[in-house]
Parts: C-alpha cells; structure tokens; sequence
C-alpha cells in the first residue's frame, strides 16, 4: 500500500503551492478585519439600550455564522483550485509517469490524492474556524452557537467538491474541469436560493428544482446543515438563519446523499483514471 | 527466474483515434540483455515502453514483464524508468525526489539514505543534493531522472531517450552507467533515435519504423547484412540453396533474390555457383542495405 505516501506528498506539495499561501494570506487579513468588525459591533450593540431579549445574542451569533460562511466559501474555492489539476494536469506536465511507473496502484494514487488535499482543507478550515470562534468569544465573551460539528460540516462541503475536481480531472484537462466544477457549485447556490424563495412563496416547483439541486450538488445544502448547527436557538436562530442559511435546514438525510455523491464521485475518479492511457 | 525472458510482447498493437501507433509488434528481451530499441521520432518506442509499463494499454496483444502481466506491481517492484519527458516535481530537492521515489520502489527504510547519496554521486549531483530541482538545467534533471530509476535497485531498467538533453560528456557518462548495469546483470531497454547512442552500448537491437520492427538482431550483423540479385543460368537456385539454406533464397521472375550477412558471403556464394557449373550474369545489391536503412529511418548522431 503506497496510498499514504501519496496522500503525504499530495499534502506537502499542497502546503507550498500559492494558492494555499494566497489563501491562508487572505484568511488572516480577512480575520482582522472580522475582529475589528465584531469588536465595533458588539460595542455599538452594548450602547444601545433597549430591543428584544435576546438580541445581543441573535447579532452575535449572526455575525460568527457570517464570518463561518465566508470561511466555507474560501474553503470550497481552495478545495477546487488545488485538486482541478490534479491528475490530468500532472499527466500533461510529464511529473506524474514516473511515480505512476512504481508499484503503486492508480486508485491509491487517486484516493491519495484525495486525502492529501482533505487533510489540507482540514487544516485550513481547522485552524481559521478556530480562530474565528476564539475571535467572537475573546470580544464577546459569549460562545454562542459554537459547534464542532459546524467546521465538520464545512469540511464535508468541500470534501465533495474535491471528489467532484477529482472525478473530473480524470479526464478533462484543469482548464475546463475548473469551468464545469464552477459552474456545478454556482448552481448548488442558485439552487439554494431558489429553494429559499420556493418556500417563501410556497412555489413547489421552485422547492423542487432546489432540492433537485442539492441532490445534484450537495455543498449548498450541507452548508445549510452547518449552519443550522451553529445558530443559536430561539430568536437568535431566526435572525442568523435568514441570510446565510435555509429556513428550514435539509434533513438528516443529506448526509447520506452526500456521502452517496463522494463515494460515486471518487468511484468514477478512480475507474476512469484506471482506464486512460498515460 | 527460471523464466529466461525479462520482457515479452506478443503480437502487440496500439491504436489512437486515427493512428495505429504500434503495429502488431512481437519481440523478447532476455534477461541481462543490453537492448537497444531504435527507430526516428513519431515510429512508436515510446508508445510500446509505456505498455511495457502499463501506463498505457495495448488494443491487442499481450505483454510479459519478469514473468508478470505487464503493469502489475509485482513486476514494478524490481523495474526503473527514466521518463521521456524526465519532468519531475521541481519543489523537491534532488535528494528528497530520490527519497520519495526509493519509498515508493520499497526500499528497505535503513538503506535508503545511503542509496540515494550514492546515486546522486553516481550522475555528478552530490553537490547539488539539497538543492531545489526547479533550479536544474534540463541536463541535471535528466541526471537525475537516471538515478531516479536506479533507486529501487531494479533488475530492469527502462531509458526512453535518456541523453536527449545532455552534452556529449553527459552522454557518455550514461553510456558508461548502461555498461556497469550490463556487468551488474541488470537488463536495460533503451530507447532512442541516435544510432550512435545503441550501437557503442547494445547486445541486440530492433529497428522500428511507423510502428511496425523492421529488422532485429545484433547490430554488427544487421549493419553488414543486404539483399543482392542474382542472374544465372539454370540450376543457380539450387546451388545457392546448398550453399545458403532455404530461408534465405527466394525466386523472382527468373531470377534470385538472396539475403547475405555481407560481402565475403556474396563474393562465397557467387564462387559456388560457378562451381556448381552454372553461369553468373549479373550480381546487384537491391533493396536497401541495413546501413542504408539506418540512416533512412534513424538519425547518425554525432558523438
Ligand atoms: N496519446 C496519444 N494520442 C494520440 N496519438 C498518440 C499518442 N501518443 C502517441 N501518439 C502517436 O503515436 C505515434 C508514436 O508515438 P511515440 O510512441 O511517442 O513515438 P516515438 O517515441 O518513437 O517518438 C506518433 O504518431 C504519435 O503521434
Ligand atoms: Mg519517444
């Protein structure tokens, strides 16, 4: 078995590319700026007298499941950037004949790869959540709505983004596969708010092409569930479910159509690069 | 082991879309043989060594490598292979690229530090061990794209094209690595399109042109080898035979057509048919001469 050593140099590689660098680089300033966002916020939101119960909460609470949402949409970004070459693009440039050429089976070079670039997103997501929800509880001295299985979540989005890059890469050379990955993803969350609208205006049609969406692509929806883990209760729940989630979040059984996506997206990954000619 | 042969391919072709790169190719290499297999670019070599590998598949035929299908890891465990295109990850060090690679040929973890220093010595990049590949010239990386397939220790070593970007110091400096594998008992394939490059180092070659071998043996043989016509009186024919053996006469329109190894055996063969009391008219080289076909199908390289 030779699928660790793959997964560990896929890792490696991953770490030094400028894309993980432009990202992680964009993470930080983006939570500076976040903290000093939350900072001015909650102190306006301590000065200001009055309103509901529970508002400071509801605000607070809102404001780490936006934060969280843009992490996750970095996240699905740098999750299909770093593996929409990764098996054509390597074969084209001539780097990958050699490794190929030594007793290691293409699957294990394929799911490697896979969990090279997942440990990376991990690692990302792993650390900028962290930092994020330290961040809100440091200024607010509230943990409201922190959940472990909220970066999980986010973690499973862009895992199924990477199956998908993945499955593609197989085949097409980075430049369309990166296009058609994009444009999937684009139409889980045109699909999503389609979905929102279709059950504001009790449209079924509206809903359905939604939820055939979600089946299709299911990152809008698992981040719908993430998100759902993460808002607070009661009226906090109501004011951060609005913009950066679903009103109702998908069922447990998203997880299962997910996990049904990954595993197909990988199969196919794997017997369509077993098949191809180097 | 007992199976004498370390690569068999048995009636092998490859079809692309439109072109037939390899066409119906039977050929065996022994094992510790130095075989040189040569053609001009476009003719199919590295076509047929990446089925050897099994990177790419064959649309017909069948493909032994040490007594394994080809491309099974079985096979792979004890095979080397220099790449084409010897690109390689360049944000590896020339040291960490050899570790990686020794890891994934299974070298036993306490040998690995000293293989890999040894090989880097063995193609001049000591110095360079710890430096970056993106900082090699494509001389160095190919350098160390031989050590690369030398560090499994393999029984069997496939080059495709490897001094195509080295100077002539280079190329005989990888002549010379090629020649301590033929002593070790490794057997190397060599790909190439320079004459010059297989015939210093080969024990065998085969030409290829379009796809298809159109000659095979040892080079001194092959070079000298031609075909002459013969005009003579009755009972030439079997005069020739006697002298030659079946396989190498055939008639044409009344007269002879005959393979010879070189011109002493034409000079022989004439001075039977003579003796055998039959009149010789005339006597021409037809055809191309080996040597002819060489030049036409391969390029003289000039080292
Ligand atoms: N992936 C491919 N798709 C289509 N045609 C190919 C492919 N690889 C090689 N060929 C064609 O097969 C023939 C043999 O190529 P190749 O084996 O690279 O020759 P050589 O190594 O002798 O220069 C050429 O005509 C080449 O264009
Ligand atoms: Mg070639």
């Amino acid at each position: 078995m030779s699928a660790h050593l793959i997964a560990f140099f896929t890792l490696r590689e991953a770490l030094r590319r400028r894309v993980v660098l432009a990202a992680a680089l964009l993470t930080f300033g983006y939570l500076v700026l976040y903290g000093v966002g939350v900072w001015f916020g909650y102190r306006d939101l301590q000065n200001t007298p009055g309103g509901p119960p529970g508002l400071t909460e509801g605000v607070v609470n809102l404001m780490l499941v936006g934060g969280l949402w843009s992490l996750n949409f970095i996240a699905s970004v740098l999750a299909v950037f770093l593996s929409v070459g990764a098996l054509s693009g390597e074969l084209d440039q001539g780097t990958l004949h050699a490794v190929a050429a030594r007793p290691v089976r293409r699957s294990e070079i394929v799911l490697g790869k896979f969990v090279g670039f997942t440990l990376m997103l991990a690692v990302f997501i792993g650390v900028s959540a962290s930092l994020m929800i330290l961040i809100v509880a440091v200024i607010t001295g509230e943990v409201v709505g922190a959940s472990w299985s909220g970066p999980f979540l986010m973690l499973l989005a862009s895992m199924l983004l990477i199956g998908l890059a993945l499955a593609g890469s197989s085949r097409l050379s980075p430049l369309p596969n990166g296009v058609i990955v994009f444009t999937l993803y684009a139409t889980a969350l045109i699909g999503g708010v389609i979905e929102q609208i279709g059950d504001v205006l009790e449209s079924a049609v509206m809903f359905n092409i939604g939820v055939f969406s979600s089946v299709l692509v299911p990152t809008r929806a698992i981040w719908d569930m993430a998100s759902a883990q993460l808002a607070a209760g009661g009226f906090a729940g109501e004011l951060s479910a609005g913009p950066f989630g679903a009103s109702n979040p998908p069922s447990g059984w998203m997880l299962l159509v997910a996990a049904l996506h990954l595993a197909i997206a990988l199969g196919f990954a794997v017997r369509s690069f077993e098949r191809r000619d180097f | 082991m007992s199976d004498p042969i370390a690569i068999g391919l048995a009636g092998v072709s490859k079809r692309y879309a439109s072109t037939l790169a390899v066409d119906d190719v039977t050929l065996s290499v022994a094992h510790g043989e130095i075989f040189g297999f040569l053609g001009p670019n476009g003719a199919g070599k590295s076509t047929i060594v990446k089925m050897i590998l099994g990177l790419t598949y064959p649309t017909a035929g069948q493909i032994e490598v040490l007594g394994q299908p080809a491309g099974s890891l079985k096979a792979r465990v004890d095979v080397g292979y220099l790449p084409e295109t010897f690109r390689f990850h360049d944000w590896l060090t020339a040291s960490e690229l050899l570790h990686f690679h020794a890891r994934l040929a299974r070298v036993d973890a306490d040998l690995r530090a000293d293989r890999v220093r040894e090989l880097l010595e063995l193609v001049g990049l000591k110095d360079r061990a710890d430096d970056r590949l993106s900082t090699f010239s494509k001389g160095m990386m190919q350098r160390v794209g031989l050590a690369q397939s030398l560090v499994g220790a393999p029984r069997l070593v496939i080059l495709d094209e490897p001094t195509s970007a080295l100077d002539p110091i280079g190329r005989r400096d990888v002549r010379d690595r090629i020649r301590e594998l033929g002593e070790q008992g490794v057997t190397v394939f060599l790909n190439s399109h320079l004459l010059s490059e297989v015939e210093q180092v080969c024990d065998r070659v085969a030409i290829i042109d379009h796809g298809a071998i159109v000659a095979e043996g040892k080079l001194d043989e092959l070079l000298s080898a031609q075909e002459i016509e013969i005009r003579a009186g009755e009972g030439a024919e079997a005069a020739a035979r006697q002298a030659l053996g079946d396989a190498e006469v055939r008639a044409l329109n009344g007269r002879l057509r005959v393979r010879v190894a070189n011109d002493e055996e034409t000079a022989i063969l004439v001075q039977r048919i003579v003796e055998a009391g039959v009149s010789v008219y005339d006597v021409r080289q037809v055809g191309d001469s080996l040597e002819d076909l060489f030049v036409r199908v391969a390029e003289r390289g000039d080292v």
